[in-house]
C-alpha cells in the first residue's frame, strides 16, 4: 500500500486520501496512517504554506492572515523519488 | 502476581479505557512507567473465584519507537509480566487497528482479541465473520460491547483458557524472500547471545532498522562478531527500503484478514466529489471555472456590498459628519477645527470606512471558498501553468493571501524552500490586488462603471495575475534562473462552509481594514490636510496650498496617463504608506474644494475624470508602488535595501506604462 500510495500521488501531482482509499481498497483511516508512516520514514514531507506568526508578531494586524493554512503540500523527498525510480 | 496478569492493548480510542473499567471497576490505581511520564494504571478483578492483575498499556496505532507510548507498550508485552496479552479492536475500524494486532503476533505472545464496540459497527451495516476472523489470525476473537459490559466474561473466560493453556501463538507473517534472507542471517549471528527480546522479532527489528533496538542490543553486552554482523548490514543494505517493505507487509497483512470476514456496506465507486473534481481540476477548463467563479464573487460583491449595503454606510458617515458638524457650531468650535473634523476626518477617514461593506461581502465570499476546499483545486489547476512560467503552485498560495494583503503574502513566500521561487514570489506579490485598494476602486465604478462593477473588478485582479505571471516569467529567464521545487497538494474533501470559519476570515479582514482606517490613514489625513489648508494666505485645498503645490509640480509625470490634475497625483503618493489614503485624500481634497455639502465623493471624481481616465487610474493604482508596510517587509525578508528599492520603482514604472497604454490605445480608439 505504501509504495502504491506514493506511485498515486507521483502520477497525479495531488493528494485525496479518499481517491486513495477507494483506488487503493484500502479504508480512508488505513490511507491516512500509510500517509503518516511515509512522512516519518521520510518517502515524502509536508511542506508549510503560512507562516507562524502567533508566537513573534502576535500585535501585527497581519498575523491572523500570515499563518493561514489554505492548502496541504508535500514534496516527494530524494528518498521517495529513489523508490519510485526502483520499482 | 494473583492467578495471573492480563495487558491491555489497543488503538486510542478503541474503548480500552472502558474496557479496563469494566474489567477493575473501582479496583484500579494508577502510577507512572518508570523513567517516562507515561501513566501506569493498573487493577484487579475476581472471576470464578480467582484474582488477576489487569495492566492497561498506553494506546497506540502500533509497536513501534516513535513515541514514550510506544516503547512503554511493546517493552512490556516483550519483558513484562503480562500472562496474555487481551488486544482491544475497535470493531468499525477494524482493518487500521488489525495493523496493532498484525504487531502483537510477530512478537509471539498469547492473545485474544476483543472486538469491541460491535454494536456501533452493526449500526453503520458492518458484518462480521467472527469465527472466520479467528481462524485466520490464529487467536480467540470475541466480541464485547465494553460499554455496556457486553461480552467481558466470555473474554474473560477466553484469556483465562489461553493462560492455562501451552498454546503457542504462531507467527503468521512471511516478508518477501529478501527480506527473510537478512532476518534468517541476522537471528544466526545472534545465536547464543543474551538477548533481552526474542531472536526473530529482534532479527525483524533490526532489518526494520529499529534504533531503539539497536541501543538495547549495545546495552546488553553484545558480543563483537553479531554486532559487526548488524554494522555491516547497515553498511550495505541502508539504501534498500526495507523498513516500508516490511510496514507493506503487515498493511498488505491486515487487509487480507479483513478480506472476506468483514463485510461493509458498498460504497460509490465513482462519488459526486470525484466527478466535481474531475470538471474543476480539468487542465482545459480548470482556469476557465476559476475565472468565472471570481467574475461571480466579484458581481456579488458589487451587487451586494455596493447597491445593498454600500448607500447605508454612505448615510451613516453622512449623518455622523451632520451630527459631528452642528455640534461643533454649537460648541463655537473654531471654524480650523471644524474644517479638520468634517474635511479632514469624515470626508478623508470616512470615506475610507464607507467601503467596509464591499470588503466584508468579498472576503465573506472568498472565506467561503476557502473554507469549501475550492481554493485547494484553484492552486492545482494553476500549478501547471505557473510552472511552466518558472513558479510553483506553492507560490499561488502567496499570492491568494496577497488579493488580502500583500504584507502576509509576502511573509508566506518565506516557506518556499529554494530562494529563486521566494524571491519571484514577493517581487511579483505586489500585482496582486490587496484589500485596501479596493475602495479605490470602487468609488471609480460607481461613478463611472456601476453595472459593469464586477466585470470591472474581475478585470483589474485579472491583470494584476496576469502582469505577475509575466513578470514571473521574465525574472525567472532574467535575475533569479534555475529550477523550481515540485510540491504535490492535498485536496481537502469538500465541505459547507461553517459559518464560523466564514465569518473569522471576513472580521479578520474588516478588524485590519478598520484598524488601519483609524490609525495610519488618520495620521496620513491628518498631515495632509495639515499642509493643504497652509499657508493661511492660500484658499484651503486648492492648487496654491503646499499640498497643491506639491501636486502641481508632480502631476506632469501622469500627463500621458490622461489624469495629471494635481489632487489625483498627490492621492497617488499619499497611497503610498497605505493605499485607502488615496480614497481618503482624493475625498478631502475634493470635499473642500468641488463637492458642494452633502454631495457624495462620486460625484467630485465624475467632475474630474472621465470614464477612460478612471480605468487608467485604476490601473496605475493596481501596479504601482506597493504600501510601505509591503516595502518594509520586503527589506525584512531579503535582508537588503536594494530589493524594496528595485520593487518601489519596477512597480511604478510598470503602472505608469500600464496606465499610459490605456489611455492612449483608448484614446486612439476614440474612447473618452
Amino acid at each position: 500500500m505504501l509504495g502504491n500510495i506514493l506511485k498515486i500521488i507521483d502520477r497525479d501531482g495531488y493528494i485525496s486520501r479518499p481517491m486513495l482509499s477507494r483506488e487503493l481498497g484500502f479504508p480512508e483511516e488505513v490511507v491516512n496512517d500509510g500517509i503518516t508512516q511515509l512522512l516519518r520514514m521520510g518517502y515524502i514531507s509536508e511542506e508549510k504554506t503560512g507562516e507562524d506568526c502567533s508566537s513573534f508578531c502576535s500585535g501585527c494586524q497581519f498575523a491572523k492572515n500570515c499563518s493561514k493554512e489554505i492548502v496541504n503540500f508535500f514534496k516527494i523527498s530524494d528518498k521517495g523519488l529513489g523508490f519510485l525510480k526502483g520499482r | 502476581m494473583g492467578n495471573g496478569t492480563i495487558a491491555l492493548v489497543g488503538n486510542p480510542n478503541s474503548g480500552k479505557t472502558t474496557f479496563f473499567n469494566a474489567l477493575t471497576g473501582s479496583n484500579q490505581y494508577v502510577g507512572n512507567w518508570p523513567g517516562v511520564t507515561v501513566e501506569k494504571k493498573e487493577g484487579r478483578f475476581k472471576f470464578k473465584g480467582k484474582e488477576y492483575h489487569v495492566v492497561d498499556l498506553p494506546g497506540t496505532y502500533s509497536l513501534g519507537a516513535f513515541s514514550e507510548d510506544e516503547i512503554v507498550a511493546r517493552d512490556y508485552i516483550l519483558t513484562g509480566d503480562a500472562d496474555i496479552i487481551i488486544d482491544v479492536v475497535d470493531a468499525s475500524n477494524i482493518e487500521r487497528n488489525l495493523y496493532l494486532t498484525t504487531q502483537l503476533l510477530e512478537m509471539g505472545k498469547k492473545i485474544v482479541v476483543a472486538l469491541n464496540m460491535v454494536d456501533e459497527a452493526r449500526k453503520r451495516d458492518i458484518k462480521f465473520d467472527i469465527e472466520g476472523l479467528s481462524k485466520k489470525l490464529g487467536v480467540p476473537v470475541i466480541p464485547t460491547v465494553a460499554s455496556k459490559e457486553k461480552g467481558i466474561k466470555n473474554i474473560i473466560q477466553a484469556a483465562v483458557d489461553m493462560i492455562n493453556t501451552d498454546m503457542i501463538v504462531e507467527n503468521p507473517l512471511q516478508y518477501n524472500e529478501t527480506i527473510e534472507h537478512h532476518i534468517c542471517h541476522i537471528e544466526e549471528a545472534l545465536k547464543g547471545e543474551d538477548l533481552p527480546y526474542p531472536s526473530r522479532w529482534t532479527a525483524l527489528k533490526v532489518v526494520e532498522g529499529d534504533e531503539e533496538i539497536l541501543k538495547a542490543l549495545r546495552a546488553s553486552g553484545l558480543n563483537k562478531d553479531p554486532m559487526q554482523y548488524i554494522d555491516n548490514f547497515y553498511k550495505y543494505h541502508s539504501s534498500e527500503n526495507f523498513e516500508l517493505e516490511i510496514i507493506d507487509t503487515r498493511y498488505a497483512f491486515a487487509h487480507r484478514i479483513a478480506e472476506g470476514t468483514v463485510q461493509r456496506p458498498e460504497i460509490e465507486v465513482v462519488t459526486l466529489t470525484d466527478k466535481i473534481d474531475k470538471i474543476i481540476t480539468n487542465k482545459y477548463l480548470g482556469i476557465p471555472i476559476f475565472a468565472l467563479i471570481m467574475l461571480v464573487v466579484f458581481q456579488l460583491t458589487f451587487e451586494i456590498g455596493e447597491d445593498v449595503l454600500g448607500e447605508g454606510a454612505v448615510s451613516l458617515i453622512e449623518g455622523f459628519g451632520g451630527l459631528m458638524e452642528s455640534f461643533l457650531i454649537s460648541m463655537s468650535a473654531p471654524d480650523w477645527l471644524i474644517s479638520f473634523m468634517i474635511d479632514g476626518v469624515i470626508n478623508g477617514v470616512g470615506a475610507v470606512v464607507e467601503f467596509v461593506p464591499i470588503i466584508t461581502v468579498l472576503y465573506l465570499l472568498l472565506g467561503f471558498l476557502e473554507d469549501s476546499g475550492y481554493m485547494a483545486r484553484a492552486a492545482y489547476v494553476w500549478d501547471d501553468l505557473m510552472r511552466r512560467l518558472g513558479l510553483q503552485g506553492k507560490a499561488f498560495i502567496s499570492m491568494i493571501i496577497g488579493f488580502g494583503c500583500n504584507v502576509p503574502g509576502i511573509m508566506s513566500a518565506r516557506t518556499l524552500d529554494n530562494k529563486k521561487d521566494r524571491m519571484i514570489t514577493t517581487l511579483i506579490n505586489p500585482f496582486m490586488s490587496c484589500g485596501a485598494k479596493l475602495p479605490i476602486y470602487s468609488v471609480f465604478i460607481a461613478a463611472f462603471f456601476p453595472r459593469y462593477g464586477g466585470l470591472i473588478l474581475f478585470s483589474l485582479y485579472a491583470l494584476g495575475i496576469i502582469l505577475g505571471l509575466i513578470m514571473a516569467k521574465i525574472l525567472s529567464k532574467t535575475l533569479f534562473k534555475g529550477e523550481s521545487s515540485y510540491f504535490i497538494m492535498e485536496f481537502p474533501p469538500y465541505r459547507m462552509p461553517t459559518l464560523k470559519n466564514v465569518l473569522r476570515n471576513m472580521w479578520d479582514n474588516v478588524y485590519g481594514f478598520l484598524k488601519r482606517a483609524g490609525t495610519i490613514i488618520f495620521v496620513v489625513i491628518t498631515l495632509l490636510w495639515v499642509i493643504a489648508v497652509l499657508p493661511a494666505s492660500a484658499d484651503p485645498y486648492s492648487e496654491f496650498s503646499i499640498l497643491g503645490r506639491i501636486g502641481t509640480f508632480i502631476s506632469p509625470v501622469f500627463k500621458l496617463a490622461g489624469f495629471n490634475n494635481w489632487q489625483a497625483s498627490v492621492a497617488l503618493f499619499a497611497g503610498i504608506p497605505a493605499k485607502e489614503a488615496v480614497v481618503g485624500t482624493l475625498g478631502m481634497l475634493y470635499a473642500g474644494q468641488y463637492v458642494e455639502e452633502g454631495a457624495m465623493l462620486v460625484n467630485a471624481i465624475q467632475h474630474n475624470f472621465t470614464s477612460l481616465t478612471a480605468l487608467s487610474y485604476m490601473v496605475m493604482t493596481l501596479l504601482y508602488t506597493p504600501c510601505a508596510a509591503t516595502l518594509g517587509i520586503v527589506g525584512k525578508e531579503t535582508k537588503s535595501i536594494k530589493w524594496p528599492v528595485f520593487m518601489a520603482f519596477y512597480t511604478f514604472a510598470m503602472g505608469l506604462a500600464a496606465a499610459i497604454i490605456v489611455f492612449q490605445v483608448g484614446s486612439l480608439l476614440g474612447f473618452s
